[in-house]
């Protein structure tokens, strides 16, 4: 498994995940500077919010492509058969790509925390809580995109299930706020749109009240959210991995 | 001669001819269409709440900066800027109350509408302005206090409503921020001054007065010599119209 985590965290250097999200972030860090300054008044909110905003998505974006290009490769090079092989069983081996991923997530992660740290002059605790909270929202996209990976197989496919399920469950809020259902559930049938949305928002992570870059300049006002962040994480991230091990415990080579 | 034959001899010139004609309808199509332009509006109608939520993607302080940016710069064209006569404000409004609908706490809609947006040629859109002021304010007039003062301001100077003005100096003077100067609390008594009403102004500054004596008020020695040049300034005037405070009756 160490060998795995070892390969994985290479595999980010050989295809330039960490330069290339690395650069990414410097240009949304001077967008972001410059389109605060340009602000009339709180400019040092302004900036800290575009850059948590845009942060945020490009972390995600990154992630999603980095993991889904990644098993599809390893299942075309016959990597997985390979690796599957040896002495190592599934769950092992989906585990080590999992926290493999993880790790370069991290690592991508600490230097970002950083700059937002220096550059905004964010509230303490509100980045604390926001770093916690975005950390936990990119194992969620992680474990999904290695789910997709795992089942579709076609990379183009994984990575367009993993944007769509990053874009539903941050849409979530919305469809809450859409349900509509009726008093009476035989009635039901009349209100498909409104049963539909209700079916989705019991599948889907609140990913709506993770990350708020509100946080960074107002610091938490109210922690109710935090514990529900916090039990989201705990259930999801086991719900993706239990569901990544029954999927791959069932495939033929 | 075989149709494969045809074609087999033929071909380059079918695909040469077909690209001129394309290439040649590409051309009209283009001179049919140059003149269709996006239409623009300075102030874009205000999206519905559903489209608010879907576009923050959860994060409404994000979408907040970006709006509230997209507000400070419109009317910003290519070709330059568009005098302040030109935008809709009561479209300007709804777009204000819809940004504090995001967050309510921030202090740059009022900022951008108090020093920018107060600032149109045609005065009578400045009711806009001091309506959201109003608005943005009463919610919270401790730590809004300021907005407060310049929605008063704005009535008095840019709308001309001093009764409007009046109306917010005593909102205004019911805060009890710590850090508020003591002249919010003297505000009415300025207003009520300027328009005539000595009674008020002097009802005002009275229970002032009266709250100071009490203890319910503590006023510092530079406040208490401000109301004394308050007091004095006017004393003389007062004097001249014969002006007795014993016969007001007017109560705040």
């Amino acid at each position: 498994m160490k060998s795995i985590l070892k390969y994985i965290l290479l595999t980010g250097i050989r295809d330039r995940l960490y330069a290339g999200l690395f650069v990414t972030l410097i240009a949304s860090f001077s967008l972001s500077i410059f389109l605060g300054s340009t602000a009339l008044t709180e400019q040092q909110q302004m900036t800290s919010a575009y850059i948590a905003g845009s942060s945020r998505a490009i972390l995600a974006i990154g992630m999603i492509l980095f993991v889904c290009l990644n098993i599809n490769r390893a299942f075309e090079n016959k990597e997985v058969e390979f690796i599957i092989s040896k002495a190592i069983s599934r769950q092992q081996f989906i585990l080590g790509y999992l926290f493999g991923f993880f790790i370069a997530a991290f690592l991508i992660f600490i230097p970002l925390i950083a700059a937002i740290f220096f550059i905004t002059n964010a509230n303490k605790i509100g980045l604390l809580v926001w770093s916690g909270s975005l950390l936990s929202e990119l194992m969620i996209v992680i474990s999904f995109s290695l789910l997709s990976s795992l089942i579709l197989k076609n990379s183009f496919s994984a990575i367009m299930a993993s944007f769509g399920f990053y874009i539903i469950s941050r849409l979530m809020g919305v469809f809450v706020l859409a349900i509509n259902l009726p008093q009476d559930l035989t009635q039901a049938k009349n209100h498909f749109l409104d049963t539909s949305l209700k079916f989705l928002s019991a599948l889907f992570p609140r990913l709506d009240l993770f990350g708020q870059s509100s946080w960074l300049t107002y610091g938490i006002n109210d922690s109710s959210n935090l514990k529900i962040i916090l039990l989201q994480s705990i259930i999801y991230i086991p719900l993706m991995i239990f569901m990544a091990f029954h999927d791959f415990k069932k495939k033929q080579f | 001669m075989s149709f494969r034959l045809f074609y087999h001899i033929y071909s380059h010139k079918i695909f040469f001819w077909l690209f001129v004609a394309t290439f040649v309808a590409q051309i009209f199509f283009w001179k049919q269409t140059e003149n269709i332009k996006p239409s623009f509006e300075i102030i874009p109608p205000v999206p519905s709440k559903y489209l608010v939520s879907t576009l923050s993607l959860g994060d409404n302080e994000f979408l907040f900066r970006i709006l509230g940016t997209r507000l400070q710069n419109s009317g910003d064209v290519f070709a330059g800027f568009v005098a302040l006569k030109n935008y809709d404000y009561s479209r300007l409004y709804q777009w204000m109350v819809m940004l504090d609908g995001l967050n309510p706490k921030s202090n740059f809609i009022p900022a951008l509408a108090a020093y920018y947006y107060s600032q149109t040629q045609n005065k009578p859109d400045t009711r806009y302005i001091v309506d959201y002021l109003d608005q943005h304010s009463s919610r919270d007039i401790d730590n809004k206090w300021w907005w407060l003062f310049q929605g008063t301001y704005i009535a008095k100077n840019n709308l001309g409503d001093i009764n409007r003005a009046l109306e917010m100096a005593e909102k205004l003077s019911s805060n009890n921020s710590p850090s508020a100067p003591f002249w919010t609390k003297q505000m009415p008594a300025f207003l009520y001054e300027e328009m005539g009403d000595g009674c008020m102004a002097f009802v005002v500054i009275e229970k002032l007065i009266k709250e100071s004596e009490s203890g319910e008020r503590k006023i510092s020695a530079q406040e208490m010599n401000f109301m004394r040049v308050f007091i004095n300034q006017r004393l003389a005037k007062l004097q001249k119209q014969k002006f007795d405070p014993r016969k007001c009756k007017k109560n705040l």
